[in-house]
């Protein structure tokens, strides 16, 4: 035997505490690990989607007027020199249903109408089973091949297309898209059809043909620049140039929420892996005080004392990072197939990067290795003396712990910010750090706080359970280092679900708040077409129940400051209707004065994250013009904290339906909202506004429902996390029953003294349950402290868009997160407390002669 | 006097490997009420696994043990546990007193694992603390007692719930002379004033001889048995004659 053989016979002489030390760290790894692998797929994805939606395009020229490119511009567009190619796509929302059958359904489509041939040579279009458009097949369309399977479609099926002129012939599917490039927008509900076949469906019916949004365009090796410059000297209407990278760029920032979190939770549960390895370990020395002693009495060194602890932290490292790390594949792959099921976030399939994989081994071997190394110091330190004392050496103090926690904690922070790419998105480096560093921080805190927080917290315990309940809270100051560390790796999985959950509740409710103040009479109906507000009003407010039929009309626009102009968009709306049902939530200006404005013309409102950016108020003017037309001069009438919803992503700019015809040329709408009368059944509102919707190609909308959907995603996002937040809380609880554990072995004797006095092996149990409760309960507690703190300071340092309703507290969520702390802490406690009932009376009362 | 305490036959054997170990060999003995016995012998004799049966910390191989009418050697662990909180109170070498609870708390203890509080039995922990001499240190904590004053709390908490018998394994064994010997005083006070039943495991003779009976044990077995009587000078000198008298 060799000396470094020590080492291993000291793990395997623990072998439950060395098991779930391992499988502390394993879990750390593995979520680590699964989030690198996921915010990997989920940045492939984006490089992915952004190339199979441009093709072999170099630029997207895209048409800024609601009318898009006319055949004019389209025909210019293709003969400029150096472009090869030119694909031009025409969209619109539309509505198809099936054939008339018992079976009759309607279905919300992104229509994208194409050139069959131009298209071929400008995306390789992937699909599952079926044919490309063929001109020679007008009718013929492709639509998502998850999308047929889930609605039971086929090729050869036939729609129709609601809406659209007499005589032309119901739509046939003749290929099923895969999951990739145009296949993949509006989550999959879309159907490509021949451009042609698209315009002359709608054409006579909306009175207005189904506009070209872009034109995409291959150009010739280095003449892009050149292309460019022919496009701004001889296009005539308002347009917009993009490239690939712009798209990349786009749908990155979309997911920059999604990689934000990845960072907290990896850091969470490396921080949390790091608590459980310095915490056993410690006990592994406190507990070997007296071996070491003697080995020392008898010349080891403390450098090889140091070399057997770091032998012990290199095991435990090595072990759990691999089985971490599969583990963490693992994991990957269901999150990835939850994602990808959701669509919350743009995902591919489980990529394999060795790369990754070896960042994950190297990232939990060093934490859990610098995690071991204070432990390991603290062994090589022990003195030959130790071993001649009747008694254990107290340990070092928390204070002297902290520091160096606090180093570890901002060491793994250090090394994660390395790994993972967080320059996505405005402010997601600095909230996601704050977030992490307030989470981390706050833990430290309580650990540093424990003992008044057990005192408060485990005094109803004390009188509920009697003397299971005092002595549990007691022993809780029996090693304050060691109980504060395993209730802070408890604290910050706690922690990190309520921050989620209030995070989630808070856009709930700025949801409901946003579509309740922007929807008056909680209803509302979108047609197919925008169809002439004057023309739809008798039958609008021919629906059966209907007390009010408001048209709001909406247009791109742009705001004009000297030369230069920016995109905006506008909406008209009526401000007696908004001002009778109580729509509109004013942040500045008076309500009924900015009605009154409103109503008096040349006044407009304006979203509150647009004036905070712009330092806009009340009484300041705005010059608005439709794009290509001479702007009008616009009073300021009032602030409002949200507006109707728009491509820009501040929300719309509100006038009068007044203003928006007789300044703008507005008079047509697509958007009706529709108040119930009180005394009709709303069941049979509700019938009568979705045969509306249905006979005019629309949909019928309600306030709570456009909320449940706003919140719906967001919620499936943060569940993803909750089950990664629970994977942290999981690992806390392997420490639960580590530091129980060795606190039983310890008092073994005092134990037997209570059975000696009457205390029955239930109650031993019980002693020991209350206690890993108090730990859970401390943990519930302040965790709801930290978790609240994290969440405010995300919704506070978000924009207003985002979190305008401020913090929501998520009571329920709260009590079930103190409950989960008592619950977690409680199972990690019957393992010790069945080994403490087990405590022999005769074997820890002999006496010494 | 009525007997309190009666063991009957005892055996005790522990297996070692595929055989076993004899500890104790059919020992039988009867203690009666108010009287102060010590159970004497070297290490090993198995004085101690005497204790433990006699306390029903454990169980014998066979025969009985019958605690003030009791028979708790036939009682499951959970029955035996209650009998032993109602009829039984330990001394022990280590004085094992709860670091986290105060003086009060802890001679309280009992009570608190019986379910009561430590307010319903103020009075009592007071009259305790007064006749352990520790009346001004109901507050303070075990650490920051001597050795002498946590082994008085240690007999304050035995005598808490006026046990039928207290058992005493060695409680002189961690103290220096002079403390000891303020220990077997309160020992001997409890029995001759307040009748105490007292059962005292020992290896020195100069504890042992408080005792008013003495028996000798060897092999697991009771060898001899020296009946000293209630005396107040506590002279060792007779005991260790009769023990060198047999051989010891």
């Amino acid at each position: 035997m060799r000396l470094g053989d020590i080492a291993w016979r000291g793990l395997a002489a623990r072998p439950l505490r060395t098991a779930l030390t391992v499988i502390g760290v394993a879990l750390g790894v593995a979520v680590l690990s699964a989030t690198l692998i996921t915010s990997q797929a989920a940045t492939e994805a984006v490089r992915r989607a952004a190339q199979e939606l441009y093709g072999d395009a170099d630029l997207r020229v895209r048409a800024f007027d609601a009318d898009g490119f006319t055949p004019r511009s389209i025909t210019a567009l293709r003969q400029v020199p150096g472009v090869l190619n030119a694909a031009a796509v025409s969209e619109k929302r539309g509505v198809v249903s099936t054939t008339p059958s018992e079976d009759d359904r309607t279905f919300s489509l992104l229509l994208l109408g194409v050139d069959a041939e131009d298209e071929a040579r400008m995306r390789p279009h992937e699909l599952a089973t079926g044919e490309f458009l063929d001109p020679a097949l007008p009718h013929g369309v492709l639509v998502n091949a998850g999308w047929a399977r889930q609605n039971g479609f086929g090729i050869g099926d036939e729609l129709i297309l609601l809406g659209h002129r007499q005589g032309v012939p119901n739509v046939r599917i003749v290929g099923l898209l895969e999951d990739a490039g145009f296949g993949a927008l509006a989550s999959g509900s879309v159907m490509v059809l021949n451009r042609d076949f698209l315009a002359e469906a709608f054409e006579a019916s909306a009175e207005t043909p189904v506009p070209v949004r872009y034109v995409d365009l291959q150009v010739a090796a280095d003449r892009t620049d050149d292309v460019q410059a022919a496009i701004d000297a001889g296009l005539t209407e308002p347009f917009v140039v993009e490239t690939v990278a712009d798209a990349e760029a786009q749908l990155d920032r979309a997911q920059a929420g999604f990689a934000g979190l990845a960072f907290l939770f990896s850091m969470v549960a490396l921080a949390v892996g790091a608590f459980l390895v310095a915490n056993t370990l410690g006990m592994t020395v406190a507990e070997r005080t007296r071996e070491i002693g003697l080995l020392r009495a008898a010349g080891t060194t403390s450098r090889q004392v140091l070399g057997i602890f770091l032998r012990q932290g290199g095991a435990i490292a090595v072990l759990g990072s691999l089985a971490g790390v599969l583990a963490g594949v693992a994991l990957a792959v269901l999150l990835i197939a939850f994602l990808r099921s959701t669509r919350a976030v743009l995902v591919t399939g489980v990529p394999f990067h060795p790369g990754a994989v070896a960042l994950a081994l190297l990232l939990g071997g060093l934490v859990t290795l610098a995690a071991a190394a204070l432990p390991a110091i603290a062994a090589s330190r022990v003195s030959p003396l130790d071993a001649l004392r009747p008694s254990r050496q107290p340990g070092r103090t928390l204070r002297e712990r902290l520091p160096w926690l606090a180093a570890l904690v901002g060491g793994a922070l250090l090394v994660g910010m390395a790994a993972y790419p967080l320059d996505r998105g405005r402010g997601s480096l600095a909230g996601v750090l704050l977030g992490a560093g307030i989470l981390l921080g706050g833990t430290l805190l309580v650990a540093a706080l424990l003992q008044p927080l057990a005192a408060v917290v485990g005094r109803p315990f004390a009188l509920f359970f009697g003397a299971e309940g005092l002595l549990g809270r007691a022993n809780l100051g029996r090693d304050r280092v060691r109980t504060a560390l395993t209730v802070g790796a408890l604290t910050i999985g706690l922690a990190a679900v309520v921050a989620l959950s209030a995070v989630s509740a808070s856009a709930r409710a700025t949801a409901d708040r946003w579509v309740e103040s922007i929807l008056p009479g909680g209803h509302g109906v979108r047609l197919g077409v925008a169809a002439d507000i004057a023309f739809m009003r008798p039958e609008i407010e021919s629906i059966t129940g209907a007390r009010l039929a408001t048209a709001i009309v909406e247009s791109p626009a742009v705001i004009v400051e000297g030369d230069t102009a920016r995109e905006a968009w506008l909406a008209g709306i009526d401000p007696t209707a908004f001002q009778d049902e109580g729509a509109l939530i004013f942040v500045e200006g008076r309500r009924a004065a900015a009605f009154e404005a409103l109503r008096g013309g040349g006044a407009v409102l304006v979203p509150e994250p647009m004036a905070a950016r712009e330092g806009l108020a009340p009484g300041d003017t705005l010059r608005v013009g439709l794009p290509g037309a001479e702007p009008v001069e616009l009073e300021i009438a009032g602030v409002v904290a949200y507006s109707l919803p728009s491509r820009v992503t501040d929300g719309a700019l509100l006038v009068s339906l007044a203003d928006a015809r007789d300044a703008f040329g507005l008079t047509e709408a697509e958007l009706w909202a529709v108040a119930p009368q009180p005394d009709v059944p709303i069941s049979a509102f509700r019938d009568a506004l979705e045969e509306t919707a249905r006979r005019n190609g629309g949909q019928s909308v309600t306030a709570a429902e456009l909320a449940d959907q706003l919140g719906r995603s967001l919620g499936r996002l943060i569940g993803l996390f909750d089950v990664l937040a629970l994977l942290a809380v999981l690992i806390g609880g392997l420490g639960v029953v580590n530091t129980l554990a060795m606190g039983v072995a310890e008092r073994a004797r005092e134990i037997a003294i209570l059975r000696s006095h009457g205390m029955t092996v239930r109650q031993v149990q019980a002693m020991v349950v209350t206690e890993a409760a108090i730990i859970g309960a401390v943990g519930g507690l302040a965790a709801i402290g930290i978790g609240l703190l994290v969440a405010w300071t995300t919704v506070t340092l978000s924009g207003p868009r985002e979190f305008a309703a401020g913090l929501a507290v998520p009571w329920v969520v709260l009590a079930a997160v103190v409950l989960l702390g008592i619950g977690v802490a409680s199972a990690a406690g019957i393992y010790p407390a069945r080994a403490a009932a087990r405590t022999s009376m005769t074997d820890n009362l002999r006496h010494f002669e | 006097m009525p007997a309190i305490l009666e063991a009957r036959d005892l055996v005790k054997r522990y297996p070692v490997g595929s055989s076993s170990v004899e500890a104790l060999r059919g020992v039988s003995l009867t203690v009666e009420q108010g009287e102060f016995v010590a159970i004497m012998g070297t290490s090993g004799s198995g004085k101690s696994t005497m204790l433990h049966l006699l306390g029903g910390l454990d169980r014998p191989t066979s025969g009985e043990v019958v605690i003030d009418g009791v028979e708790i050697s036939r009682l499951d662990d959970e029955s035996a546990t209650l009998t032993r909180r109602a009829k039984t109170g330990f001394v022990f070498q280590f004085f094992n007193l709860i670091p986290l609870l105060n003086v009060a708390e802890n001679v309280a203890l009992p009570f608190l694992i019986a379910g009561g509080s430590q307010a319903e039995h103020r009075a009592r922990v007071d009259e305790l603390l007064e006749l352990v001499g520790l009346s001004g240190k109901a507050g303070n904590r075990p650490d920051q007692l001597s050795a002498g004053e946590q082994q008085r709390v240690a007999l304050a908490r035995a005598l808490a719930t006026g046990p039928a018998i207290l058992m005493a394994d060695e409680p002189t064994g961690n103290l220096d002379y002079t403390t000891g010997t303020e220990i077997l005083d309160l020992l001997w006070d409890s029995c001759d004033r307040l009748g105490q039943t007292i059962v005292l495991v020992t290896h020195a003779a100069h504890a042992a001889a408080y005792a008013d009976r003495v028996l000798v044990v060897q092999d697991g077995a009771i060898l001899d048995e020296i009946k000293l009587g209630r005396r107040r000078d506590h002279e060792a000198r007779p005991l260790i004659a009769r023990l060198a008298a047999l051989g010891l």
